[in-house]
């Protein structure tokens, strides 16, 4: 049965897009049959993440309106196997999505694939409901700044409300993805830790993503990070995709870099 | 944390934790029940039936495990 995932924040430029890449690339990684859309209808980025832009003839609206069927707008990564994705539409009015035409979409991908991953805009619009309105899972995306958290409070606050697996009694279920929290700050006392963001969120822990440069190297190169065996961001999507299958999986010790040296010099600052 | 930061003042990030927390708790005050003053005029008028109400005010809170609301029902006197 496949599982419909809405990656989602409140706030924009919190890192949606990347982590929809990531995970997506990552349960590919495991074997699952995977397709992220993107949905932010006239912003399309996820094709630049994932690297697969000069590939896009068709797009979301165009499957909708049946301008196109869904085997010819589906992207098929070549360097992932099992990676799909559909591009939003950079033209066209956000407007043009409705309940209806989203739902007929989601139900004929849900014949082909484990997971879809739906990377919702920013804002608590009509962008974002369409997003969520037919998620089994919410994952929302802050970092530990306070305008973030404040944002995802508020988009925690309507996913039931907006969701049609909540009207219809069933659990929408809601996770918390921590992004580029920097282990020094947070040492110092002048970054909100996963315990303080956690507490005000009062929802659980699917994963926590250190900042790091090289997600601005992988960006660039349209290379998702999580293909990166030796990258610890890398390896945090790759356990988020992991715990989202089901398994358990350690969350990343994040430690500041400091060697013991470091530490000692610390001490006297 | 440094040893001579136990003599600072309070950490940035619990100046922003209890900012925070302050404002989701109005926030989520607000969120929650659309309409306040509906449901504040339909409690009036059932409890006028049998007793003689001057005004009530509702109060929401939160914490981590529970919500509650406050109903503070004031009578004539």
């Amino acid at each position: 049965m496949a599982q419909i995932i809405t990656i989602t924040s409140g706030k924009g430029g919190v890192g949606k897009s990347t982590t929809t890449a990531n995970i997506a690339t990552a349960l590919a990684k495991l074997g699952k049959k995977v397709i992220a859309v993107d949905f932010d209808i006239g912003l399309r980025n996820l094709d630049m993440i994932l690297g697969l832009e000069n590939r896009i003839v068709y797009d979301v609206v165009d499957v909708m309106e049946g301008n196109c069927n869904l085997a010819q707008a589906v992207i098929k990564d070549k360097r992932t196997q099992n990676l799909h994705f559909l591009p939003a539409s950079q033209t066209k009015d956000k407007n043009v999505l409705n309940k209806e035409k989203v739902e007929k979409f989601i139900e004929e991908l849900k014949k082909d694939f484990d997971y879809i991953l739906i990377d919702s805009p920013a804002g608590i619009e009509s962008g974002f409901e369409h997003s969520i309105y037919l998620a089994d899972r919410a994952l929302v995306v802050t970092t530990p700044e306070i305008s973030s958290v404040r944002d995802a409070d508020r988009v925690i606050g309507i996913i039931d409300a907006k969701s049609k697996k909540a009207k219809e009694g069933e659990e929408v279920k809601k996770h918390i993805i921590i992004n580029r929290i920097k282990p020094e700050l947070v040492e110092k006392g002048e970054m909100l830790s996963i315990e303080d963001v956690l507490h005000i969120l009062a929802l659980p822990l699917i994963g926590v993503v250190p900042d790091d440069e090289d997600i601005v190297k992988s960006t660039n190169l349209g290379e998702p990070i999580a293909l990166n065996e030796k990258s610890l961001v890398g390896e945090a999507f790759r356990r988020i995709a992991n715990r989202i299958t089901g398994k358990e999986a350690e969350f990343l010790d994040l430690k500041s870099k400091k060697g013991f040296f470091g530490k000692i010099k610390g001490l006297f600052k | 944390m440094s040893f001579f930061d136990i003599f600072k003042k309070k950490k940035s990030k619990d100046v922003a934790r209890d900012r925070l927390m302050m404002m989701l708790a109005y926030e989520r005050a607000n969120t929650r029940i659309d309409s306040f003053e509906d449901m504040k005029k339909d409690l009036i008028s059932v409890i006028r039936k049998y007793l003689n109400v001057k005004d009530v005010h509702i109060k929401s809170n939160s914490n981590q495990e529970i919500e509650t609301l406050e109903v503070e029902i004031i009578l004539e006197k």
